[in-house]
C-alpha cells in the first residue's frame, strides 16, 4: 500500500473537501470575512484534513502489513478468514465475514474431492488385489498345461498357444502392477520396509519371472551384481521390472543385457545396460517425463510413457539417483545410485 | 513330504494341487475352512501354504492358532503387497511371504528351500547319474567315462544334469533354455547350441562321440 494508492483511494473524500472548502470561502467572502480570516480556516481544515489521513493511512498500513505476514506464515492460505486480525473497522469484520464464509465453501469442496479421491484409490488397490487371483490362476493354468503337454502327446500347437497365454498375462499382470505402484507412488512411506537386500537375489528374480519373453526375444543376460544395499526390496523389483522390459521392447537383433553393480565412494551404482536402439540424444533428457513416447516409443509401438516416470518418481521417493546414458543405435544404460549414509555404513 | 494349502480360490487351489504334485508332494488342500487350525493340526503336515484372506477367518489368526500347537513351517500366499502385511506375517510366526501371482518355479523353488531350512536338507538329490556308460558327477562337476573324466562348466553341467535327468526322451530347445534360466543362467538359443557342441567335443576326447542325438525340431536327447 503506498501514499498515492491510499490517495488515490481516498479521491472522492479530497474532492468533497475541496468541494466544501470553496463553497466555504464563497460563503465566507459574501457574508464579510476578510480574505485572511478565510485563509485561516482554510489552511487548519486542510492541517486537520491532512492529520486524519496520516493517521488512517498508517493504520490501514499496518492492518493490511499483518495480514501480509499471516499469509507469509501459514502454509494453507485458505484458512485466511478465520486467521484476520480484529480490526473496528465495519467494513473489514463483514470482509472478514465473507471470506470466511467463502473459504468454508472451499474446505469443503477439497474434502469433498480428497474423500473422492481416497475412495478411487482404496478402490484401485483393491481391484488390483482381486485381479491379481485370476492372474495367478492363469499363470498356474498355463505352468501346469506346458508341463503336461511337454509330457504326453498333446495336440499340434497346444504348448505353444498356453505359451502365448502365459506371456500375455504377465503383460496384464506389469500393466496392473504399473497401476498399483502409481496408486501408492504418493504415499511411500506407508509401504516400504528398508532392509538389508541383495541386487543379485532381485535382479534374479525378475530375470527369471520374465523369462519366457526372455528366451522368446532370444536376450542373454549377464548379472554380476555382488554387492549389497539397503532399500526396499519390492520397489526395487518393479523398477528393475520396467527397465528391462523396456530393454527387451527396444532390443537390437542379438540383445545382450549386461547388468552390473559397482562401489564407488558415495555409494552403489546397478547398471543396466543393454545393446539395443538406443535414444536419440535430443529425447535423452525427456524419457522420464509422464506419457513421454517419443520416436522409439512411436516406431515400436504400445509405449505408454508410464514406466519410466514410474520408476523416477519411485527413485525420488527411495532416494536412489537415477540417470540414463545412451547411444543411438548402440544401446542405453540406466544407472540406479543407491548412496550410502554414513551411519549405516557397516564398515 | 506332505504340504497342507488352504486357498479359497477354486480355481486356484485345483491348479495348485496340480502343480504340487507334480512336483512329487503329497497334498492335502480342503475346501471346507471350518476349523481350519484343527484340521492342520490334525493331519500333521510337513509344511502349510496359508492364503491370508479366507471367508472365515485371517490367515494370520489361523498361522497363530497353529503356532500354539506345532512348528510347522508356514509359508503366506497373498496377493496383498503391503509391507506391513509382510512383517505381521513373519511376526505371527511364518517361515515365508509370497505374493500373487507367483511364478510355479519360483513358488517351488521358494518351498524347497524352507523344506530344506526346517528339514535340514532331508532328501538328497542324488548326485551322480549315469547312461551308457558316461556318468555325470554333479558334485565333482564332470563327466567320467572309463575311468577317464572331464571337467564341465556350471552352464554346460546344469544342461547335462536336464538331459540326463529326462534321459530317454527329447528334451526341447525351449525347455533347456528355459531350464537354465530357472537356474540363474541367462543365455540365448545361440549360445545353447554353443554349449552343446562344446560338451561334444569333451565328450570326444574321452572317447565318448554319440550320448547327445540331436533331432531337428525336437532337441536333444541323451
Amino acid at each position: 500500500m503506498t501514499v498515492k494508492n491510499f490517495l488515490k483511494d481516498r479521491f472522492l473524500l479530497l474532492i468533497l473537501h475541496i468541494v466544501c472548502m470553496c463553497l466555504l470561502t464563497v460563503f465566507l467572502r459574501l457574508t464579510g470575512y476578510g480574505m485572511a480570516a478565510a485563509a485561516l480556516i482554510l489552511i487548519f481544515w486542510a492541517l486537520i484534513l491532512t492529520v486524519g489521513l496520516c493517521a488512517a493511512y498508517i493504520q490501514r498500513r499496518g492492518y493490511f502489513r499483518e495480514v501480509e505476514e499471516i499469509l507469509e506464515k501459514v502454509d494453507q492460505r485458505y484458512l485466511l478468514g478465520e486467521l484476520l486480525p480484529d480490526s473496528f473497522r465495519l467494513e473489514d469484520r463483514l470482509y472478514r465475514e465473507m471470506i470466511c464464509r467463502s473459504n468454508k465453501s472451499v474446505i469443503e469442496r477439497i474434502r469433498q474431492i480428497e474423500d473422492a479421491q481416497r475412495a478411487y484409490k482404496e478402490y484401485i488397490e483393491s481391484w488390483v488385489h482381486e485381479a491379481k487371483a485370476p492372474i495367478t490362476s492363469i499363470g498356474l493354468v498355463c505352468a501346469n498345461g506346458r508341463k503336461q503337454a511337454g509330457e504326453k502327446e498333446a495336440p499340434a500347437g497346444a504348448k505353444e498357444a498356453l505359451q502365448t497365454i502365459a506371456l500375455e498375462n504377465q503383460r496384464l499382470e506389469n500393466y496392473v502392477d504399473m497401476v498399483l505402484y502409481y496408486a501408492r507412488s504418493e504415499q511411500v512411506w506407508k509401504d516400504y520396509l528398508i532392509q538389508e537386500t541383495d541386487i543379485e537375489e532381485v535382479v534374479y528374480e525378475t530375470l527369471e519371472k520374465n523369462r519366457l519373453l526372455m528366451i522368446q526375444n532370444r536376450v542373454r543376460a549377464e548379472v554380476n551384481c555382488k554387492e549389497h544395499v539397503y532399500t526396499d526390496r519390492k520397489w526395487i523389483g518393479f523398477i528393475l521390472n520396467q527397465m528391462l522390459l523396456n530393454s527387451v521392447k527396444y532390443k537390437s537383433s542379438h540383445p545382450v543385457f549386461h547388468i552390473n553393480t559397482e562401489r564407488n565412494k558415495d555409494g552403489v551404482l546397478l547398471i543396466l545396460g543393454d545393446n539395443g536402439v538406443g535414444i536419440l540424444p535430443e529425447e535423452l533428457s525427456r524419457i522420464f517425463e509422464k506419457g513421454f513416447t517419443g520416436s522409439n516409443g512411436r516406431d515400436y509401438g504400445r509405449s505408454t510413457g508410464m514406466g519410466l516416470y514410474l520408476c523416477r518418481k519411485l527413485c525420488d521417493k527411495l532416494g536412489i539417483g537415477l540417470r540414463a546414458e545412451s547411444e543411438y543405435g548402440g544401446g542405453t544404460r540406466m544407472i540406479l545410485e543407491f548412496p550410502i549414509s554414513n551411519y549405516i555404513n557397516r564398515s | 513330504m506332505h504340504i497342507f494349502v488352504v486357498e479359497d480360490e477354486p480355481v486356484i487351489r485345483r491348479e495348485l494341487k496340480a502343480l504340487l504334485e507334480n512336483a512329487m508332494y503329497q497334498v492335502t488342500a480342503p475346501d471346507v475352512f471350518a476349523d481350519i487350525a484343527v484340521q492342520i493340526i490334525e493331519s500333521r503336515p510337513d509344511l502349510v501354504l496359508l492364503d491370508v484372506n479366507l471367508p472365515e477367518a485371517s490367515g494370520f489368526d489361523i498361522c497363530t492358532r497353529i503356532r500354539e500347537e506345532t512348528e510347522v513351517p508356514v509359508i503366506f500366499l497373498t496377493s496383498r503387497t503391503d509391507s506391513m502385511d509382510e512383517l505381521t506375517g513373519i511376526l505371527k510366526g511364518g517361515d515365508d511371504y509370497i505374493t500373487k501371482p507367483y511364478q510355479a518355479p519360483l513358488l517351488l523353488a521358494r518351498i524347497g528351500a524352507v523344506l530344506k531350512r526346517t528339514k535340514g536338507g532331508k532328501d538328497k538329490e542324488s548326485t551322480q547319474f549315469t547312461r551308457r556308460g558316461v556318468t555325470l558327477d554333479i558334485s565333482g562337476c564332470r563327466l567320467i567315462f572309463q575311468g577317464q573324466s572331464t571337467e564341465l562348466t556350471k552352464n554346460e553341467m546344469k544342461l547335462l544334469h536336464l538331459l540326463f535327468l529326462r534321459s530317454g526322451e527329447f528334451v526341447s530347445r525351449m525347455d533347456l533354455v528355459e531350464y537354465l534360466w530357472e537356474n540363474q543362467i541367462f543365455i540365448d538359443d545361440n549360445t545353447l547350441s554353443v554349449h552343446v557342441t562344446r560338451i561334444r567335443e569333451k565328450l570326444k576326447n574321452i572317447g565318448v562321440s554319440d550320448l547327445i542325438e540331436t533331432k531337428r525340431g525336437m532337441g536333444y536327447r541323451v
